[in-house]
């Protein structure tokens, strides 16, 4: 790790050394000994008290419930051991320990007990805290091809070439969980040859040129054009153009010979002409995926013009041909371009497009020293815009002499030779991979700030999953990003490029991304599957068509409505189509979305008195009137269950089986990733769900009563006590997100109690007691998943401490998004780094 | 006749048959070059390795055959591989340990994935501290480094990724990576057949694609340099844990710059007179089908001669509706009791082995040099490692093992062996891919009765 070195560095490295002999001194007022002494002190009077009280029932001798035993004979074991105390920590706020039915802890003695934990047991202080390290991040997907759309201006489609990437902790962007394979390396190679190839101009000058397509040209009464033709209806086709200067062109002219095969292939002549001199005239048959090209040296004067193509079918010689032959061959001919370039001669010429963008200049220079300096000059701009910090002279250098090696070779461009040149940053880890410097260390913490480039790379790619700006670059390489943070926060949660966070953070902390994915039988989930299932083996295949119900008498009554009934239920598919799909996915996004711009509270995340909707997603949830395809903010009416994205179609379809609704995977939802309280995983080799329906004694049971079957087993009780009520609560949306009041022709009870004891009578219910009591535990968990997707790493220990301040004040700040954003960047783990690997298990205690 | 548009221009329909390969000579001719006595049979043409995984198991009383002996008297769900059976061996009694709970409880579809070309144990982490252990086919692929132009092929016909953790608090490299050529770095394998065809034999059509595939190479070759030089100036500024990270990426431009020489070494890159495929078709069916056939030209080209599917990613719950299933996969194993629902797990298993058999079919249809068929020069493991998915036991695995091995193996039989490692099997073709080595994985010795 380089520490930078700035001019102010001797004042700042100065002010430090006084502050360490500061803290020296403090210390040196007591001894290692009395600090130990007074460390076991606050142990034996505030700590072991309250652990007596509300903890030795279970965890104590021989009671040592989850192997969990507080007066252990390793007394310095017990409590040094961070991974315990994070449990506890986590158990006594999310009032999981003690369980309810025991006394509970006031709230001063777990503040207490909190802040022992921090300071004695992870050793963390908190106006210092341990920032933990920031691994260097590679590009992901979205943030690959958003780079590079901002850096060379061409869309690339990473989504097709890259493979999927890894997700870690629940989230794409996490660096350890992003491998790198060689096949990945052979890509990133391609590709930066084809962007490259795609963006950067390779000569100086170009002749004018115009291109028309195939639909361009037009036949006389506009019902036909260029870009598909059949063979045997005569027309012509032309397209008129004008041109200013008299002069030398060229034409060339691309055409598609095609068709499907058949017995005798279909005779054809296409006839070109300009202004009505015959450019050339063909004969074609039937050929497949033949490319034609014919090229033109013509002199034209100013003025209008028109070219056109003209088809006349032959005849077919010697073969007969039947009716049925006639029909159906579908022997094509199709332009797919013309391409008109000219006038000719230097007067004319001009830059390619996107010249300026690359190259500054008119012309790169002719001389040796000229070029080389104005390829210096072009490159280093480029690596340094790409790296997203400033270039080393050396590999400047190294830059140049791939371009030069390119343009020194004879008839290779100046352009062509910088082109390589770009080729190689695109494929460069610099590029690939996020790395941050740092800056000299300053006088309120022992570690060091990341220099202002790094802090406006974590900005941007947390807010826009792409590449600084040039307003932050130019603020950083200012150094006054830090000052300005406000504001460019302000501007970047306002700037369209924000949507990406939206996409990215909200699509997969709520899994809005899956909807489009899922795999869902609409006609199962809204209970007609078996309904469905006789009607299908009566009417399928039996032709629905009109031609075959003619041939039969008069269908009886019962006969009509069943088909129509049939009919009825294949069109209910589409209540879950695509774009029923794609307008879930928008509206958790727009919910989102709507917290973050208007700076709401994460409350309305559980409950809100508006929705997103179009019409169709209105019409799935039982919304009356609204119309059209746009998604639009209507207001909920009252005592509507709606609202939040506990009932928005992504969440209650992302969690549903194929044919019917998971209570379980609902409940485990809300506690990953909204209680923030996860349940452990399932031990293994457990019965499945249905084995348990054997005690009904053949009756087919409700949901519910298996759930409760399954419940009654000590190992699977202890987390299915935690989830099933929550899912249970959802019961009333079917899985594709559809409202219902019966599942199996039994009524559904929505009726159920957290595992910390309030109860609730439905979902609305349940909503309130979600925004109320246990608001808190929502704040940590939107606040953890935030920091997890802005560092890229899991969180540890030791980031505690920033997680449970930002939860503090959101909490005082009525749970506005704004709080949370600006805490997190604001926090010592993204403003700061620990210097390397090798102390990052060490915080510096005392 | 009239044929359709569609099926008259299907990729590789019958591709046993039509394709065009470089003469059996020149292959000769080529593994002579190489002067490897490894990836080769006794009669001198390449010995082909490829391994397949299907996830969530199988339905066992549908899938095993019930006599074991001499004739292989085909199981219902088997019964696709009637024409081809004379050509395999279907195993019985192997397991993975590894694949086992232990005291890793729950996640039993990620790690099963993660061992079965392993045969070790993933280490329980959500994504920090991957590790697992290097797979079957790239310790072939690094012994055997430098003898074809590609040394292995790794290709998926499951795309679909969620957000969101993977099974129980694995991360999600363990659900979709098969290979792994290091116990840290997965071998991502690819799904597009697309983007395997163009790698294999360059873009464009019939005709341009060496001027491109020479194109591209000379392209990178310019720019090795300059990137592992920007490698090194990065390294020295970063961590330890980050230098790792670094090191990945070095090994991947390696890995380039061996190609380059690779291609150089082999002259000319083989140009098939097939149409450059389509993206990942839409038909699941079809595109574990495409991925087979693009497999088969790999091995008829000799581009590679070792090549990983990942059929299906173990805990899959897709669905099938062109066989009637709207119910998941890993939800009706999960369901056997019912009759029902068993017969579609039954279903789904046989969908997988049509696949399977069709393939097989078509490495039947292709003369070696040798005179045998190209099947008959192979070895090629089909399987998983969950026997049966409804209560996740890892022993009498599902296992195929199709090709003898240029002769080696006793075919056309189901063997039973008693409850022995899954890695045994991959010693044995290790050693009869001239790997010379002991133990792999958790093996505990060879498996000698395939022979």
């Amino acid at each position: 790790m380089r520490i930078k070195t700035r001019t102010v560095g001797f004042a700042r490295s100065f002010d430090c050394r006084c502050s360490v002999i500061a803290i020296a001194l403090i210390f040196s007022a007591m001894s290692p000994h009395s600090r130990a002494q007074s460390d076991e002190n606050q142990f034996q009077n505030v700590i072991l008290p309250t652990l007596k009280t509300y903890c030795f029932d279970c965890h104590s001798g021989d009671a040592k419930e989850g192997g969990v035993q507080f007066d252990s004979e390793n007394q310095d074991g017990l409590r040094s051991d961070k991974t315990l105390w994070l449990k506890v920590l986590r158990n006594i706020r999310a009032d999981m320990m003690p369980p309810r039915d025991a006394e509970q802890p006031s709230r001063e003695s777990k503040i207490a007990l909190t802040e022992w934990i921090h300071a004695k047991v992870f050793q963390i202080k908190a106006d210092d805290p341990f920032p933990g390290p920031a691994p260097i991040r590679r590009l992901n997907r979205v943030e690959y091809r958003n780079t590079i759309r901002d850096l060379m201006g061409v869309d690339f489609n990473a989504e097709v070439v890259f493979p999927p990437d890894d997700t870690g902790f629940g989230f794409d962007n996490i660096s350890e969980a992003m491998s790198l394979s060689p096949m990945l390396i052979e890509k990133y190679f391609q590709a930066a040859r084809s962007i490259v190839e795609d963006a950067v101009p390779k000569t100086t000058w170009v002749t004018p040129s115009t291109k028309w397509y195939g639909k361009e040209f037009q036949s006389e009464d506009h019902s036909k054009n260029g870009k598909s033709i059949r063979h045997d209806q005569p027309v012509t086709v032309q397209k008129r153009f004008e041109i200013q200067h008299a002069g030398e062109y060229r034409l060339i002219l691309k055409e598609k010979l095609d068709g499907s095969f058949d017995f005798h292939p279909g005779h054809y002549q296409i006839q070109c002409l300009l202004d009505g001199n015959e450019l050339y005239t063909d004969k074609y048959k039937w050929e497949e995926d033949k490319f034609i090209d014919h090229v033109f040296v013509l002199s034209l004067a100013p003025g209008s013009h028109h070219l056109s193509i003209q088809l006349s079918t032959l005849e077919n010689g010697e073969f007969e041909i039947s009716e049925v032959e006639l029909k159906t061959r579908s022997v094509t001919y199709e332009i797919l371009s013309a391409t008109l370039d000219g006038p000719m001669g230097e007067a004319f010429r001009e830059h390619p497009h996107g010249y300026p963008y690359f190259f500054p200049r008119e012309a790169p220079p002719a001389d040796v020293a000229g070029r080389r300096e104005y390829a210096l000059e072009i490159l280093s701009r480029f690596a340094t815009k790409a790296y997203r910090c400033p270039v080393s002279p050396v590999s400047c250098e190294r830059l140049v002499s791939i371009a030069e090696s390119i343009y020194q070779q004879p008839e290779m461009s100046f352009e062509s030779g910088i082109a390589k040149a770009m080729m190689a940053v695109l494929a460069s880890p610099q590029f690939l991979f996020r790395a941050e410097e740092v800056e000299t260390l300053d006088e309120v913490s022992q570690y060091p700030k990341v220099d202002e480039y790094g802090l406006a790379s974590r900005l941007s790619y947390l807010l826009w999953s792409t590449m600084p700006d040039d307003e932050l670059i130019a603020l950083a390489a200012r150094a006054d990003l830090r000052k300005n943070l406000a504001s460019q926060i302000e501007r970047m949660v306002q700037d369209k490029r924000c949507n990406e966070f939206f996409e990215s953070f909200a699509g997969q902390w709520l899994r809005a991304r899956d909807v489009e994915n899922v795999s869902i039988d609409p006609i199962a989930a809204m209970g007609f599957q078996k309904e469905y299932s006789i009607l299908r083996n009566r009417f399928a295949g039996r032709g629905l068509g009109r031609r075959s119900r003619q041939n039969e008498t008069a269908e009886a009554p019962e006969t009509v409505t069943a088909r129509a009934r049939f009919t009825e239920l294949n069109e209910m598919r589409n209540r879950f189509d695509a774009g029923v799909r794609s307008a879930m996915r928008k509206e958790t996004e727009m919910s989102f979305e709507c917290i973050v711009r208007e700076d709401r509270s994460l409350l309305d995340l559980i409950d809100a008195d508006y929705v997103f909707v179009n019409e169709k997603l209105a019409s799935l949830y039982g919304l009356e009137g609204i119309t059209g395809n746009a998604m639009q903010r209507i207001p909920l009416p009252a005592g509507s269950p709606r609202g939040g994205v506990l009932t928005q179609g992504t969440m209650l379809a992302v969690t549903s089986n194929p044919t019917r609704t998971s209570p379980v995977k609902r409940g485990l939802f809300i506690l990953d990733n909204i209680l923030g309280t996860p349940a452990p995983p399932a031990p293994p080799n457990v019965p499945a769900l249905e084995d348990a329906a054997d005690r009904f004694g053949g009756r087919e049971p409700s949901l519910r009563e298996l759930l409760a079957a399954h419940r009654e087993a000590a190992l699977c009780s202890s987390c299915h006590s935690r989830m099933d009520p929550l899912g249970l609560a959802l019961e009333n949306f079917n899985a594709i997100g559809g409202w219902r009041e019966k599942e199996a022709d039994q009524p559904i009870e929505s009726a159920g109690e957290l595992i910390t004891g309030e109860k609730f009578s439905d979902i609305r219910e349940l909503k309130r007691i979600l925004k109320t009591d246990r608001r808190r535990d929502f704040y940590r968990c939107v606040t953890e998943k935030l920091f997890v997707y802005a560092l890229g790493r899991g969180l540890e220990y030791y980031d505690d401490v920033a997680v449970n301040t930002i939860v503090e004040k959101l909490d005082r700040e009525g749970g506005r998004f704004r709080v949370l954003l600006n805490e997190v960047i604001n926090s010592a783990p993204f403003q700061r780094r620990a210097l390397s690997q090798d102390e990052l298990h060490q915080p510096q205690g005392q | 006749m009239k044929i359709s548009k569609h099926s008259r221009r299907a990729f590789l329909r019958g591709a046993g048959v039509s394709v065009a390969i470089p003469s059996m000579l020149s292959l000769l001719t080529r593994s002579e070059a190489a002067s490897l006595a490894a990836s080769t049979t006794e009669s001198g043409v390449p010995l082909r390795m490829a391994f397949m995984s299907i996830p969530n198991g199988v339905q066992q009383d549908h899938w095993f055959p019930t006599t074991d002996g001499d004739t292989l008297a085909l199981s219902p769900t088997l019964q696709p591989l009637e024409s081809v059976k004379h050509q395999l061996q279907v195993i019985g009694g192997l397991k993975h340990e590894n694949a086992t709970a232990g005291n890793d409880g729950a996640g039993d579809h990620a790690r099963a994935n993660a061992t079965f070309l392993t045969g070790a144990r993933a280490r329980k982490t959500a994504g920090k501290d991957i590790h697992v252990g290097i797979s079957v086919d790239q310790v072939a692929a690094q012994g055997t480094s430098g003898s074809t132009r590609f040394n292995s092929l790794e290709l998926s016909s499951d795309a679909i990724r969620n957000s969101g953790s993977c099974d129980s608090g694995y991360a999600c490299a363990y659900q979709y990576n098969l290979s792994w050529s290091s116990a840290t770095t997965p071998v991502t394998p690819e799904p597009n057949p697309r983007l395997v065809f163009e790698r294999l034999f360059g873009t464009g059509s019939h005709g341009q694609r060496q001027k491109n595939f020479e194109i591209r190479q000379n392209s990178n070759r310019s720019v090795l340099d300059f990137v592992l030089e920007d490698a090194r100036d990065l390294q020295k500024k970063l961590g330890s844990y980050d230098r790792h990270k670094l090191d990945e990426y070095v090994s991947g431009v390696r890995h380039v710059e061996e190609g380059i020489r690779s291609t150089e070494k082999f002259g000319s890159v083989p140009d098939p007179t097939q149409q450059t495929p389509l993206g990942i078709p839409n038909d699941f069916g079809k595109h574990i089908e495409i991925n087979l056939d693009l497999m088969l030209l790999a091995f008829q080209t000799d581009s590679t001669r070792i090549a990983t599917l990942l059929i299906g990613y173990d805990g899959s719950n897709r669905t099938f509706p062109n066989l009637g299933i709207s119910e998941g996969h890993h939800y009706l194993t999960h369901n056997q009791r019912v009759p029902e629902l068993a017969e579609k797990v039954a279903k789904i298993d046989r969908f997988y082995i049509e696949r399977f058999a069709a393939f097989l079919e078509k490495m039947d249809a292709v003369q070696d040099v040798d005179g045998k068929t190209m099947l008959h020069n192979s070895m090629i493991v089909y399987g998983g490692a969950i026997a049966d998915g409804n209560r996740h036991t890892h022993a009498n695995l599902p296992v195929i093992l199709a090709g003898s091995g240029g002769g080696k193996f006793t075919t056309g039989r189901y063997l039973k062996v008693q409850d022995k490692p899954m890695s045994n099997l991959y010693v044995e073709m290790l050693n009869r891919f001239g790997i010379a080595t002991d133990s792999f994985g958790d093996s505990t010795g060879r498996l000698e009765e395939i022979f």
